[in-house]
């Protein structure tokens, strides 16, 4: 299966990925409605994009108790919309804290690739996003470890 | 002889037992479902009742679906007695089931506060659709409800009343509300929150008896002075169906309790849901969880071993979420343990709440009180869960999050839970769509 290979050590903090995800999904540029985020690291000096590993269990599809999160052709878990009812129990069912609600729509909403060509690899200026044949690893922790190693060490920012 | 199941509740935990079942066999077994109602979702009725779903969007397993799915149904029936040892279910109209195992998920019904009064007309709970139409029918814009109990089923229906334009008091006997949701200041902060947005809350108040005054419902307490409603919302909590049991010789305690394959006491006799007393993942103690994702994780693990596989049960995690007048509310796993170690974060001006609850760097628990507009709520909620499902040790970052409570994402990130969540599955395989699986043939 194609995934979202984030390479943090690439990533700027243009949020240009936020602008695309949220144009793709909503229509308006709203990087609030995006569904990947950037992250800043070691004091806002490096970055990291996060978002959905469309992960095997799909803590979100189990959890949901009207059966409105299914699993697309790209493999992805997607919200549909006209069963959904909002009861936000997706969004604490998720460990990774990676689908959310939408108080205008009254609506849970994630990440769900775009339909096969997501819109913030195509974005992204630098490959730190990329759409790719992989398997889904824990893309970000090492650079999170050494990122923020005198963070927690110093006690402060 | 194909081996035959028997699905007692069609609820969450039987439907999704009866589901993976097919998962696995693909329809290789008899599947025989008993059920009092027709098969529904209590949780989206909240939405029912304001409106914003129509009625046909309760109903989760059509009878179509059922039939598809290859299972012989006894719908509008309950069970009156098992018999363990002759491997036999006995339903209210005599017809007798033999089953090779069979699982208990018959689920709660509300109880009433017991006084003069509770069972006469105008006064009612909501739990199941009955009652919910029976709500539905009795609210009209401009009505006064009385809510008797500030538990989490009577939050989970405080925005639906609202939004009906009616006006609402809540009253509780305990000292405040959400008692089992929330601490004391995560209570103090909601209640403000609520009074601001137009509710009334008496708590501390004994309701000792409703009576009726000219068309309306008068509830009079211990102290202070009586209500008058259009119409009174029993909230007062739910109860095992357990009573049927009695002498079948399954061993109960506040539910029946389960081994990690959700066996009870008499191994080919399963138990999920509000009725099962199973392992806690984060205390690691029995306990009754009675939320939608235990019954429906228990319902997938008991499906699972009924098709031949061995799956253990990794405990459930108690949690909870409601918004009201735009304010969420959530609470995970041990959060109310009074020996934890606890960060606390309140900030009474926005009305954010946090607290942490560790056992050494491990975290076990968690509040999460805040806006629903102030998007930092709830942005980390699912990663709080994830910290405090995989117990993945914290370290330095346990100092971090005294100091900075809403700033989990880097300790999440750092401290590798991606890496521990991704393998991990509630079957041992991943989980299929919620469409019926298509590969029912045999």
């Amino acid at each position: 299966m194609k995934v979202l290979k984030l390479v943090p050590e690439k990533c700027t903090g243009c949020l240009r990925c936020e602008l695309a995800c949220s144009y793709m999904q909503t229509g308006a540029f709203q990087p609030a409605k995006s569904v990947i985020r950037v992250s800043p690291f070691e004091g806002h000096t490096s970055y990291a994009p996060y978002t959905c590993t469309q992960c095997a269990e799909g803590w979100c599809m189990t959890a949901c108790p009207v059966g409105a999160i299914t699993i697309t052709a790209a493999g992805a878990k997607d919200v549909v919309d006209d069963r959904c009812v909002g009861c936000k129990l997706c969004t604490i069912a998720c460990p990774y804290g990676t689908i959310f609600y939408d108080a205008d729509t009254r609506k849970a909403f994630k990440c769900n690739l775009c339909g096969g060509a997501p819109a913030c690899a195509e974005a992204c200026p630098t490959a730190a996003i990329v759409y790719a044949e992989a398997e889904t690893v824990d893309w970000l922790a090492d650079f999170a470890v050494e990122r923020s190693a005198r963070l927690v060490a110093v006690g402060g920012r | 002889m194909p081996p035959r199941h028997l699905i007692i509740g069609a609820g969450t935990a039987g439907l999704n037992c009866i589901r993976t079942i097919r998962e696995e066999d693909g329809g290789a077994s008899e599947i025989t479902l008993v059920a009092g109602e027709r098969p529904y979702s209590r949780m989206v009725l909240p939405y029912y009742l304001d409106r914003s779903i129509a009625e046909s969007h309760v109903f989760t397993a059509t009878p179509a679906t059922l039939a598809t799915w290859k299972v012989k149904t006894h719908i509008g029936k309950k069970a009156a007695s098992l018999s363990p040892q002759a491997n036999t279910l006995t339903l209210d109209d005599g017809t007798t089931i033999e089953y090779d195992d069979c699982l208990i998920a018959t689920g709660s019904r509300a109880v009433k506060a017991p006084v003069p009064g509770a069972d006469s007309p105008g006064v009612h709970s909501f739990w199941t659709l009955d009652q919910a139409r029976a709500v539905i029918a009795g609210i009209a814009p401009g009505s006064h409800v009385v809510m008797v109990g500030a538990g989490f089923i009577a939050f989970t229906i405080l925005n639906s009343i609202l939004s009906l334009g009616a006006t609402l008091t809540i009253v509780e006997i305990a000292p405040r509300i959400l008692p089992r949701m929330v601490d004391d200041t995560g209570a103090a902060l909601v209640d403000a929150w609520l009074k601001k947005h137009g509710v009334k809350i008496l708590a501390g108040a004994t309701l000792t008896r409703i009576g009726d005054s000219r068309g309306k419902k008068r509830l009079t307490f211990k102290k202070g002075e009586d209500l008058l409603a259009d119409l009174v919302i029993m909230a007062t909590g739910i109860k095992p169906h357990l009573e049927w049991l009695q002498g079948s010789g399954i061993r109960m305690n506040h539910g029946i309790l389960v081994d990690d394959r959700l066996r009870s006491s008499v191994p080919n006799v399963y138990a999920a849901g509000d009725v099962a007393e199973g392992k806690d993942g984060v205390t690691g103690m029995p306990a009754v969880h009675a939320i939608e994702p235990t019954a429906m994780e228990h319902g997938r693990v008991v499906g699972a071993n009924m098709a031949g596989r061995d799956v253990a049960y990794r405990g459930s995690l108690n949690m909870n979420i409601v918004e009201v007048c735009k304010l969420d509310v959530a609470s995970f796993g041990a959060w109310d343990d009074p020996k934890c170690e606890a960060f606390a974060a309140l900030r009474e001006d926005r009305s954010a709440y946090r607290k942490l609850c560790w056992s050494g760097d491990r975290l076990t628990g968690a509040i999460i009180i805040g806006q629903a507009a102030d998007v930092w709520t709830t942005n980390d909620v699912g990663m709080l869960k994830g910290l405090v499902q995989t117990g993945v040790r914290l370290g330095a970052w346990k100092e971090h999050l005294r100091r900075n409570p809403s700033d989990v994402k880097p300790a999440f990130i750092a401290s590798r839970t991606t890496a521990r969540l991704l393998p991990e599955t509630v079957l041992g395989r991943p989980s299929r769509a919620p469409e019926l699986p298509t590969t029912v043939t045999r």
